[in-house]
């Protein structure tokens, strides 16, 4: 029993229970914000592995004091084993996602304070609300706890959205929340129909009886639970169909929210991904179909951003695109595959919130993200501009930046695997990307200033230029030593492809 | 009896969700369409009530006097009642954060048309 | 018998709410469904939700949607 594991969950939602209550006291949410966050990525640093059981219910065999006297029905069977409490498991795996979440929000959140001018309580809130909740999801070995906090996540989602200001945020707010109350319900009716087929809502103990047989695994009623779950996965992620809404809600948030928020659907992707491949990948057609949907998101998630005159849009569609990367490692199902697919939606995660922050200053500074409409940025500060061509470069997969390590690793393992194509269709989305950052960066940096273009702020918080150099270096870190984050990924991908290493 | 109980809120449940979604999805009012949605959450927490149900059962409270064998063969499953009270509620507060977006749109647009609101 | 009467009542009402063109008619008809659904928890031996459910599905959901509608527009347009 390790309490740090709790922490992990609690210390972000009374730290942003707290930030509501101080309304228009800047100084000390400034103060209360910074502290809190610096926990964040601490928290699982110091945190021991194991498992977590809320309320102290372990299984059966673990407590023979509790399990004495009781009858052979309950002692001799399976029931000895299930769970009764919520489980929340921390492993390796684990580990990285909750510090690479903490170490984001905690950059956001120092940004956001500095960037804004009266520091809000509510946007404190909702950022720290929507940590809580994805690092539940990542935590969490319970399907039920996942549903209430992947409605927690949305709902954050649309707060960080709702405070934004930018023109257009209701009414985007208003139908990613529409599509979300269709999603849910549906992602809820999976678990429903699981729970219906199997008894539990514990992931192990699907699992479990799953395999021992005590449930036909060719139930067609488990088709259809696996269909409706991946609905919300598609939800839940920004997946086709619902990628032109996950990138609009990014283009409303202010930049530092927009961070935070692709870090959210990221780790909530991983984690109901991996839920689903640990409960469905039995089912023939399952890989498949994540290959399949993740080669339209990427196709569609990069052709799109091309199109796009709006800064933060197009940054929006090629985070979605790059999601596709990740369902790819996935899909293949090897354990290499998998390790590469969890260890780009890292570097992703960092990768993108570099991006946005970077593009950020330039929202900042103008109040305007029409890339038609801007220019000459170079001239004003370029140290910025070199930090924001690095993280292109990052994204593009250029060599010695993380994203280098992680997408090599995607087509050898697509090439392992006996897809060649895919890793073809990789290098060749790989340049789009390169060319659509090309096209913005050069609009917005290298083009002389436009006439009509009216500067508010003249400085960049030196917060922010930490907080893009933070993200510079543990860019070069994972790059130049990818096993800092494979070695923490190897256990999980090794279960999740059938214990063959 | 022409089907047993379960069965037939199975079926309720799904006309529940079915009409939601036609409401969500075709009707044009915005307050019309969060009605809908509040149908489908309607309806997944009657499927999750009646995963539940034991037809003849009892509740499921433990009274002093019962044999412990009697009653675990003989309660409904607890499991998913209690996960759809967390489901309620969660479905009343995404509802009151949708009606608040709705009336700021209001003030926006003074329409409530979603071809008007949502629309470019 | 009761439970299929209950039923009913419950597709029913859902459909009549969102068949009228006053708002307000429909935010109070909302409370229909709510609370056959209330009653329908009660005979499938879910006590401690139907309680839940008669307070938020027969008088939370409906008042909020009559607060929405009493401060936007009453009638459909």
């Amino acid at each position: 029993m390790n309490p740090l594991i709790a922490l992990m969950i609690i210390v972000p939602i009374i730290c942003a229970l707290f930030l509501n209550l101080l309304h228009k006291k800047d100084r000390t949410i400034k103060a209360i914000a910074i502290v809190m966050a610096i926990t964040l990525p601490l928290l699982p640093l110091l945190a021991n592995y194991g498992l977590h059981y809320f309320g102290g219910y372990e299984p059966l065999y673990q407590n023979p004091a509790l399990s004495k006297g009781l009858p052979s029905l309950i002692t001799g069977t399976a029931l000895n084993t299930f769970h009764p409490a919520i489980t929340y498991s921390f492993q390796d795996a684990q580990k990285l996602f909750i510090f690479i979440l903490g170490l984001v929000a905690f950059l956001a959140i120092i940004v956001s304070l500095f960037e804004t001018r009266r520091p809000s309580g509510v946007y404190g809130f909702m950022m720290f609300m929507g940590v809580a909740a994805v690092s539940a999801l990542i935590l969490t070995d319970d399907i039920f706890n996942f549903y209430v906090f992947f409605e927690i996540a949305a709902l954050a989602t649309v707060g960080v959205v709702l405070v934004s200001q930018v023109k257009g945020n209701y009414e985007t707010a208003l139908k990613y929340m529409i599509l979300g109350s269709i999603a849910s319900p549906i992602l809820l009716l999976g678990i429903a129909l699981l729970l219906g087929v199997t008894g539990n809502v514990n992931i192990t103990d699907i699992i479990l009886s799953l395999k021992s047989g005590a449930v036909n695994p060719q139930n067609p009623v488990i088709l259809m639970a696996c269909g409706m779950i991946f609905f919300g996965w598609l939800y839940g992620s920004g997946l086709p169909p619902f990628h032109t809404i996950k990138s609009a809600i990014y283009s409303k948030a202010l930049p530092h929210g927009a961070a935070l928020l692709q870090a959210f659907s990221v780790f909530t992707f991983i984690a109901l991904g991996i839920i689903i491949l640990r409960i469905f990948s039995y089912l023939p057609l399952s890989q498949l179909v994540i290959i399949g949907v993740s080669l339209l998101a990427m196709i569609m998630g990069i052709t799109m951003a091309i199109l796009q005159t709006d800064l933060k849009r197009m940054i929006g569609f090629l985070a979605v695109g790059e999601l596709g990367y990740i369902g790819l490692g996935l899909g293949l199902g090897t354990a290499l595959g998998i390790t590469a697919g969890l260890f780009q939606a890292v570097n992703e995660v960092v990768i993108t919130a570099f991006l946005f922050i970077g593009f950020g200053t330039i929202y900042y500074q103008s109040g305007e993200s029409d890339i038609r409409k801007l220019g000459g940025f170079m001239v004003k500060n370029p140290k910025v501009a070199l930090l924001v061509l690095l993280s292109g470069f990052a994204m593009a997969g250029v060599p010695p930046l993380n994203a280098f390590q992680s997408k090599l690793m995607l087509i050898q393992a697509s090439v392992q695997a006996g897809l060649p194509e895919l890793g073809v269709i990789m290098i060749l989305l790989s340049i789009v990307t390169f060319m659509t950052f090309m096209k913005a960066f050069h609009a917005v940096y290298m083009r002389p200033q436009p006439s009509d273009l009216e500067i508010k702020n003249d400085f960049i918080p030196k917060a922010t230029i930490l907080a893009l150099s933070i993200l510079l270096l543990v860019c070069l870190l994972l790059g130049l030593f990818p096993q800092m984050a494979t070695n923490y990924l190897q256990g999980i991908s090794t279960s999740l492809a059938g214990g063959v290493p | 009896m022409i089907m047993d109980t379960q069965l037939a809120s199975l079926f309720t449940a799904g006309a529940l969700i079915v009409i939601g979604i036609f409401a969500s999805v075709f009707l044009d009012n915005l307050i019309k369409k969060v009605i809908g949605l509040a149908f489908i959450g309607d309806g997944a927490n009657l499927f999750l009530i009646a995963m539940g149900y034991k037809p003849g059962g009892i509740v499921y409270i433990y009274l002093p006097g019962m044999a412990r064998d009697w009653f675990a063969q003989n309660s409904a499953y607890p499991l998913p009642f209690a996960m759809v009270l967390t489901s309620i509620v969660i479905g009343a507060s995404t509802m009151a954060v949708m009606l608040g977006i709705i009336m700021v749109l209001y003030k926006k647009h003074g329409s409530l048309r979603a071809s008007k609101v949502l629309g470019e | 018998m009761i439970e299929y009467i209950l039923m009913f009542t419950t597709i029913l009402g859902a459909i009549l709410a969102l068949m009228q063109r006053d708002l307000l008619k429909a935010a109070i008809l909302t409370g229909i469904p709510g609370a056959s659904l209330a009653f329908l928890y009660q005979y499938l031996l879910a006590p401690d939700v139907a309680l839940t459910q008669a307070i938020v599905g027969s008088a939370i959901i409906p008042v909020f949607i009559a607060l929405a509608v009493y401060k936007t527009r009453r009638v459909e347009d």
